[in-house]
């Protein structure tokens, strides 16, 4: 048993309202730089849709992540020997088109144009090549709340009936937001030939080290994340880096602290990294199992007496306890990993938004035996869809989600309005009462230290030296070019 | 006069430069330590233009470095007459590919606006250095035939006594414009090497190939 730590972030789908909020807070703080413009290492997108960059969960178009390959793991992209003779042309590359050409406007023509008969507008320019664009075609967010869906949403490779688009009255839509997933068993460490990128003993944070990165670029196709970026300004690599300067200091990431819905928890997992690879070879229905399966219970003793050998503090094996993410993943078993099937093991789990709850028109939905929701089988986002998104196709294991979440809306219900409660209702979802209090205590008024718990970094164990050089992107010195 | 700054003053500050300046901007500023990939902006001239440039250049370099470093194999192994003609048809075919390469990543950084806020000085000097440089290589290998023979009894002893200390250059004067050009094409090339992105050829990923998929970095280990 190899325990090791690791940080996690838990995103409650039925909650995000997909505001955007965290994106631009992550823009701010990390990649409002030059050459960085077009990257949004936190995003949100509306399901079903292309996503950022468009179309990224088709493998067949940039051969991202693992296949099984009898009984070993391999990149789906290429082996090691190809690696050197792909170089020069990287053919898997996502080019900018696939993201979309970043864009200001020239506010300065608002008071600088000269008298004329018309107002006067601030035109768009490239943030890349600087020359004026006539007509914007992308954008970050380009077919949210489903705009353009007959173009975008039906290209959504996990809708298993693509006439649905079309059907007002069977219409659906839900947002996922993404960060690097600083998953357990990443593609793109392993693609990297300067072996620049590196997941963190102590929190498993995944970072690219930016004096080591060359900027061959076999990252950005190897991540099927599409969570690393080119920089072209710098010829390097980036991505998230789980806002480790705020984490390393027990501050909330940067995105899930400025979340208005509160969706989002961070928290700490213990996990057995000599399973890792054994769970990977599972067939994809069985993935979900297995990602349960590797990770351990803090509570116990022989898992705690692994951990303080491999150097996890008792602080972090406190936190282990606490963790919110812990109680979400593993206990009540209702977050579910994004795309499993993808193998790299991704470490941000997903709880699936339940369909809108009001059964208005009658007849469009049968409602279950207890009246209040749709059947389960009759929910407006199919059961096949969110299977295909974080189950590996595993139906029966989102149904499971699914009943306990009403179930839990039925008990809290019925407590509100002072009726009797069945306690059928919540055992066959699996719960019990207590466990639903806890449920519903983390689901929505927990505050800012039950939904996130994370442990700082023991700064005496770090070498001074190598921290001093470790301030983030660019700012003790010059990539090329004017700044 | 023209003979001693070639094959002189040329070749020791280009020595200079590379063995001082490089590791002056590795420990100083890693953060431009990169090939400069366009890739991302501009794929499809790209293709055609950095494949015939890579794979002309490499073995053709590889053929200049290998005489210098084992000129007696290399001399048995082209004293077969048949073995130089094969060798010596490879590298002009190689050389014709490279110029096509390198024309046409220099009519790409022309002709692609989305280009131009990456492209620098430094850029247009190696494009242009490198392309006369294949130019003039190939000039020498069609019309000064033999050179991977002769090359070895000249220009492999000339550069040892320059790592000596003992330039003899008279190995050298009495050869061609074009030859002597090419020649310092070569040391402009290395001096000019640590300014540039060209500092990618001093790096060649080998390691990853032994190493384990996933790397870990411990700050307590």
């Amino acid at each position: 048993m190899d325990v090791r730590a690791q940080l996690v972030m838990v995103f409650n789908l039925d909650k995000c309202i997909g505001c955007h909020t965290c994106s631009i807070s992550c823009k701010n703080i990390w990649t409002d730089r030059k050459g960085a413009e077009y990257m949004w290492w936190n995003n949100v997108e509306t399901k079903p849709g292309v996503g950022y960059p468009k179309k990224w969960e088709n493998q067949d178009i940039f051969k991202g992540g693992w296949l099984r390959d009898g009984g070993k793991l391999k990149l789906r992209a290429m082996g090691k020997g190809p690696t050197l003779f792909n170089m020069f042309f990287q053919p898997n590359m996502p080019k900018l088109d696939d993201y979309y050409e970043p864009f200001d406007f020239d506010y300065s023509n608002l008071y600088k144009a000269p008298p004329g008969s018309d107002q006067p507008v601030a035109e768009a320019f490239s943030q890349v090549s600087g020359e004026r664009i006539e007509k914007i075609t992308g954008g970050p967010n380009w077919d949210d709340d489903l705009s353009g869906s007959q173009v975008y949403a039906v290209e959504d490779s996990n809708l298993e009936d693509r006439t649905l688009v079309a059907d007002y009255g069977r219409m659906f839509m839900h947002y996922l937001p993404r960060i690097c997933n600083h998953c357990l068993n990443p593609a793109c460490v392993a693609s990297c030939p300067s072996r620049a990128i590196y997941k963190r003993g102590e929190d498993g944070v995944v970072l690219v080290d930016q004096e080591v990165c060359k900027g061959w670029r076999f990252c950005t196709s190897a991540c099927p994340y599409k969570k690393v970026y080119f920089n072209w300004q710098s010829g390097k690599a980036e991505k998230c880096i789980f806002c480790f300067p705020r984490t390393e200091t027990g501050q909330c990431n940067a995105c899930a602290h400025s979340c208005v819905g509160r969706i989002r928890h961070v928290g700490v997992l213990l996990y057995d990294a000599d399973r890792v690879e054994e769970a990977l070879l599972k067939p994809d229905d069985q993935l979900v199992a297995a990602h349960r399966d590797v990770i351990l219970d803090p509570h116990d003793p022989e898992v705690r007496e692994a951990a303080r050998k491999n150097g996890v503090t008792d602080q972090w094996l406190e936190a282990a306890e606490k963790s919110p993410v812990y109680a979400l993943v593993k206990e009540f078993a209702v977050a579910l990993p994004l795309h499993p099937e993808f193998r790299t093991m991704p470490m941000a789990y997903y709880i699936p938004s339940l369909s809108p709850v009001i059964s208005s028109g009658g007849d469009l939905y049968e409602l279950s035996d207890h009246g209040t929701f749709p059947l389960l089988e009759k929910m407006r986002a199919p059961i096949s869809f969110l299977a295909s998104i974080l189950s590996g196709g595993n139906q029966e294991i989102i149904a499971e989600i699914l009943r306990k979440q009403i179930a839990l809306r039925l008990f809290k219900r019925a407590g509100n309005l002072g009726q009797p409660i069945e306690e059928s209702i919540l055992k066959n979802a699996g719960l019990d009462e207590a466990g639903a209090n806890r449920l519903y205590r983390l689901f929505t008024i927990a505050p800012y230290r039950e939904r996130n718990v994370i442990p700082t970094q023991q700064r005496e164990e770090q070498d001074s030296y190598q921290r001093k050089g470790a301030s983030g992107y660019g700012i003790l010195k010059k990539t090329r070019g004017p700044k | 006069m023209l003979n001693s700054f070639i094959f002189i003053v040329l070749p020791y500050t280009a020595l200079a430069l590379i063995i001082f300046v490089t590791p002056y901007r590795f420990f100083s500023n890693r953060l431009t330590w990169s090939a400069y990939s366009t890739q991302f902006l501009e794929r499809k001239t790209l293709f055609w233009g950095i494949n015939p440039w890579h794979y002309g250049i490499i073995p053709v370099l590889a053929a200049h470095v290998l005489g210098v470093v084992a000129p007696g194999p290399m001399k048995a192994l082209l004293g077969n007459q048949n073995n130089l003609i094969v060798i010596e048809s490879f590298g002009f075919a190689l050389g014709l590919f490279a110029v096509f390469g390198c024309l046409v990543l220099l009519l790409r950084r022309v002709n692609t606006p989305i280009l131009k806020r990456v492209t620098f000085a430094s850029d247009w000097v190696v494009l242009y250095l490198l392309l006369a440089q294949a130019l003039t290589g190939v000039y020498v290998a069609s019309f000064m035939r033999w050179g991977s023979q002769w090359y070895l009894y000249t220009a492999v002893p000339y550069l040892w006594s320059l790592l000596t200390f003992n330039p003899q250059i008279e190995y050298m004067v009495d050869f061609p414009l074009v030859f002597k050009l090419h020649a310092a094409g070569a040391f402009l090339i290395v001096a000019l090497l640590p300014f540039t992105k060209l500092v990618h050829l001093l790096y060649v990923p080998f390691d990853f190939l032994k190493d384990p998929p996933i790397l870990y970095r411990w700050r307590s280990r």
